[in-house]
């Protein structure tokens, strides 16, 4: 009891009424009147007296106030009964929105174009690599059919002048110096041709300062027929200088370009008809 | 001027009304305390036309947000004497008003006011002399500060010079005066 007297001689309830109060203080003495009757009837005896105060001090607003602040208000009033129902608290109004659809479409999208560009590159790269590989295969098989083809034209030249008939073939033999060493020529007088079967030449490979060259023995004169390389790995039909008539041939071993006249003693192969 | 005939309600079926969003609420309202609040207001809002609409604001607020007034709380008047009061001292420390400068020094409003509408005594006011006999001047210039011109009693304090201590003293005390009188 002594406490609530305390509380009320601070003043704090003449502060309230007076709306000079913080909004703790405000609840705090709500909360005392609530409590404590005693309280409750001090605070009532000072709005009271304060009401007449303000009764006593009043002021008349003029007479036209009454009427505009009236209407002012009975106009909304008005409104207010056009719509009996009291609009529904904001809150009925506000429909919970269903959580927005997680739309994960684009992000696996974006995800699958990636793996199909990473994945494509690979593919890619691999094709181009193998691509590369058969690049070099076409081209090896290139070379190589177009060496069939070489190889089946040579032949084809060899075996039409074998069978040729104006076609005499005639094998030199090695002379004393060199008695292992044979060339095979075919000689055609009505056309006027000398070839060398180069794969069957057997001679002592020649140094680059030096080329064998063909001679053929007309009337007992040599006439040059051109020059050769004897090589190892030689295929083909090496067609010599023309000439109608030969007695002989013989192979000299000459200095490179040929000479004028044969080198009798580096006579290798000599073959007569 | 007749004042025809004024509505009056006991507080209970006023609020019961007023709860009811009933017409003849507003206008017992209106005749009960209009003039006691527009006393409040006159006092802080010193031009005529300005405190005639912080009235209408004050009535439109009491009419819309009654619901949120509660009888236990306190008495109705006084919930909506605090309205009026914190309007009408938004009003005079809004940008618009001060720019208008029809703002006064508060030492002269009192009594400018009081000078203002010394035309309309009225019969309950026949107490007023009495009631300046009892209530000693220290304790009435306090008691005006914060119940009329809305100074918190800090301010009141500082304008007066004198102590907060002091100043919650000659309030209470003041308004035990006012008790008195009253009973």
């Amino acid at each position: 009891m002594e406490d609530i007297k305390a509380y009320i001689e601070t003043g704090i309830l003449e502060l309230y009424v007076l709306g000079d109060v913080t909004p703790n203080e405000k609840i705090e003495v709500e909360e005392m009147a609530l409590k404590h009757p005693a309280i409750k009837a001090e605070l009532d005896e000072i709005e009271r007296s304060m009401e007449l105060y303000a009764k006593e001090n009043a002021v008349e607003p003029s007479e036209h106030l009454r009427g505009r602040i009236l209407g002012s208000i009975l106009t909304n009033f008005g409104d207010d009964n056009n719509f009996p129902e009291k609009p529904h608290p904001a809150q009925n109004n506000i429909i919970a929105l269903p959580a927005p659809k997680q739309n994960n479409f684009y992000k696996y999208a974006f995800a699958a174009s990636l793996a199909l560009l990473v994945s494509s590159s690979v593919a890619l790269v691999s094709v181009y690599s193998r691509l590369q590989q058969s690049n070099g295969q076409l081209v090896a098989l290139q070379l190589q059919n177009q060496h069939f083809t070489n190889r089946v034209n040579l032949m084809d030249r060899e075996l039409s002048i074998f069978r040729d008939p104006s076609f005499k073939l005639l094998k030199l033999q090695g002379t004393a110096k060199t008695p292992a060493s044979v060339v095979t020529l075919a000689f055609s007088p009505t056309k006027k041709k000398v070839m060398i079967d180069m794969s069957n030449v057997k001679l002592p490979q020649n140094d680059s300062n030096h080329q064998y060259q063909l001679w053929a023995l007309v009337g007992g004169k040599p006439v040059d027929l051109g020059v050769f390389d004897a090589k190892a790995d030689s295929t083909d039909m090496k067609e010599m200088k023309s000439i109608a008539l030969a007695d002989a041939f013989a192979v000299t071993l000459e200095p490179k370009g040929g000479s004028v006249n044969p080198t009798m003693d580096q006579m290798v192969v000599l073959g007569k008809f | 001027m007749s004042k025809k005939h004024k509505i009056s309600l006991s507080e209970d079926e006023l609020i019961l009304s007023l709860r009811n969003h009933e017409k003849i609420a507003i206008e017992a309202l209106y005749d009960m305390y209009s003039a006691s609040l527009y006393g409040v207001i006159s006092r802080i809002v010193i031009d005529t036309a300005i405190a005639e609409d912080v009235l209408q604001e004050t009535f439109v607020k009491i009419w819309h947000s009654f619901s949120s007034y509660s009888s236990e709380k306190g008495r109705l008047f006084t919930w909506m004497v605090n309205i009026a009061r914190n309007l009408a001292i938004d009003k005079i420390r809004s940008k618009d008003f001060k720019n208008q400068n029809k703002n006064q020094e508060i030492e002269n409003n009192v009594t400018f006011i009081d000078e203002q509408n010394n035309t309309v005594y009225k019969p309950e006011l026949m107490g007023v002399k009495d009631l300046v006999q009892t209530l000693k001047p220290e304790q009435k210039s306090i008691i005006d500060l914060v119940y009329f011109k809305g100074y918190t009693h800090v301010e009141a304090a500082d304008e007066l010079g004198i102590p907060l201590g002091t100043i919650k003293t000659r309030l209470r005390m003041g308004i035990q005066q006012l008790r008195k009188h009253f009973n």
